[in-house]
């Protein structure tokens, strides 16, 4: 009798242990989805910033300053909501100007541009990669089941960072 | 003073793809061959996307690019190359003044008006809802638009864009159509004598087909006899799907059409309708069905209300109101001493926006601009000149 409540005990014990550990994990995922999503932020901006500065610079063509402008413009001034399509409309203007030879490859301000997207693409990658693991925990039951993720928000994809910048 | 019939060397700047369909490179183009014919000089500089039967008076700036631009893709040119290419044709043209058509979109016309000095004018054929970019754009727009000695709105409409977006005024010129060629086309008797006419890119929503349709279902159900001929490019499947089978037919999707057979086909027709829900500027194709002696009745947009003075020359129904299109068809259809008197106001209207009035409301402009003399040259303090040198 004493030997089955042991074994209960300890089951008991490491059930308990168990769902500490999966919050746990879960609450670091959350966290590093959070850092993830800061620097993805962070290399947008700082996108749209080397943007405008070039269109600003007198380095290209007035037509190009103007497309650049109005796509940085509108990437830095958007609502949450508008952002997804601002970024992608914007990575798309740039692949189209590099394609044409607008953007001079030779200036310092180019080099810095060319950097940022770069950074760009890993922040993507790595924030693709939290946001997935995140949602892959989530889905499980035994978290569903006991509300391990307790109030925080379910992380989402969004379509501008499927594509290329 | 230079004498005021003296022949101009006239430089026109397209935005927009010339062997790309159009209302803009066809106003270019008919402006051109009118300039022409008096005897004057004219050069085109556009982008070309296959440089094969280009006109002798046409030069290509290159391949125009597809490119998202206030939330649509449009297809213009920029660049290093282009740049370089407005520069030398302004340098080598030795021209009188430039014609610049659409200086406000990131295009050929914008790089012509930063590169050049002179007499300078722009079109504006647009009325466009408010740009979200507009504050940002302002500082290269401005200094632009500034340097235009004169500016055609080519309707209320565009000039209202205008003087809202960029603080600026202009004359107001409307799109010329050649009154002749659709006063004399051939007819057609192959749709009767009750044909309801719609011409235009149909799936395109703001065109309004969708509240014609409605109005013809009203039409069948209450037993009223006619068919419906709609010409232009697009995908006739979906609504072919949603219209009722004594509604199809009915009903003849005609596909694109060439320019001789849209006049057969507005010179046949009983009535022209243009349901269309907003976003045009002008409405050229009401001035050609006016001019063809097509009875016209058109939604209350204001370009539509301009061409066709406030009701006078054709009917006006409440946009998107397709029980009232229905009740004004029937009892248009119904009343022929209404539909000629109609087909006489409306031809009258036409001529108002002939060539040979539009063009000379246009000639005005140049003169004004061109009185002194002046030559067309490029800015002496090139502010991106560092492009240039670039290789």
């Amino acid at each position: 009798m004493s030997a089955l409540l042991f074994v209960l005990l300890i089951v008991m014990l490491v059930m308990v242990w168990y769902l500490s550990f999966t919050a746990t994990r879960l609450d670091r995922l959350h966290h590093r989805v959070e850092t993830s999503w800061g620097n993805l932020d962070a290399a947008l901006k700082t996108r749209s910033a080397l943007a405008l500065e070039i269109a600003r610079s007198n380095l290209v063509d007035p037509a190009t300053s103007m497309l650049l402008l109005a796509a940085a413009h509108v990437a830095v001034v958007a609502e949450q909501s508008e952002r997804a399509d601002a970024e992608e409309e914007l990575s798309q203007l740039l692949l189209s100007l590099l394609e044409e030879k607008a953007l001079d490859s030779d200036g310092e301000i180019f080099r810095e541009l060319n950097s940022a997207r770069d950074r760009l693409r890993i922040a993507i990658t790595l924030h693709l990669e939290a946001v997935s693991r995140t949602q892959a925990q989530r889905k499980r039951p035994i978290v569903r089941i006991f509300r391990l993720a307790g109030r925080a928000p379910l992380p989402v994809k969004y379509p501008f960072e499927e594509i290329q910048v | 003073m230079a004498p005021q019939n003296r022949k101009l060397r006239i430089g026109m700047v397209s935005p927009y793809g010339w062997d790309l369909p159009g209302g803009v490179q066809a106003h270019i183009q008919d402006l051109a061959l009118y300039c022409m014919e008096k005897g004057h000089e004219v050069s085109v500089l556009a982008p070309v996307m296959d440089d094969d039967h280009l006109p002798s008076w046409v030069q290509s700036s290159g391949r125009p690019v597809s490119i998202p631009y206030n939330g649509a893709v449009a297809r213009v040119a920029f660049g290093p190359v282009a740049n370089r290419r407005v520069r030398k044709w302004i340098q080598e043209g030795d021209f009188d003044l430039l014609h610049l058509h659409e200086p406000a979109i990131p295009s050929l016309s914008l790089l012509a008006c930063w590169a050049a000095e002179g007499p300078l004018v722009g079109t504006f054929h647009v009325s466009a809802p408010k740009q979200r970019a507009i504050y940002a754009v302002g500082p290269i727009l401005e200094p632009a638009i500034e340097k235009l000695h004169a500016r055609i709105a080519v309707s209320q409409t565009a000039r209202g864009t205008l003087t809202e977006h960029l603080e600026t005024d202009a004359v107001v010129i409307p799109n010329g159509i050649n009154v002749d060629a659709f006063a004399n086309g051939g007819i057609t008797e192959e749709f009767g004598n009750r044909a309801i006419g719609f011409v235009g890119r149909f799936d395109e929503p703001r065109k309004g087909l969708a509240i014609l349709l409605d109005s013809c279902e009203r039409l069948v159900e209450q037993g009223v006899e006619f068919c419906l001929v709609v010409a232009g490019p697009g995908d006739s499947s979906s609504f072919l799907e949603g219209m009722s089978a004594r509604l199809r037919e009915r009903t003849h999707f005609l596909g694109r059409v060439t320019d001789a057979r849209k006049r057969e086909i507005l010179r046949s027709v009983a009535l022209y309708v243009a349901p269309n829900t907003g976003g045009e500027s002008f409405g050229i194709i009401l001035a050609e069905a006016l001019a063809a002696g097509a009875p016209v009745i058109a939604s209350d947009l204001p370009a539509f209300r301009d061409v066709l003075e406030d009701g006078r020359a054709g009917v006006l129904f409440p946009n998107e109101d397709s029980q009232r299109l229905a009740e004004i068809i029937e009892k248009v259809l119904n009343d022929n001493e209404r539909r000629s008197l109609l087909k006489e106001i409306g031809r009258e209207r036409a001529r108002d926006f002939d060539w040979s009035v539009v063009g000379e409301s246009i000639f005005d402009v140049y003169r004004l601009v061109s009185a002194t003399g002046e030559k067309v040259r490029l800015g002496s303090e090139l502010r991106f000149n560092r492009v240039g040198r670039n290789p």
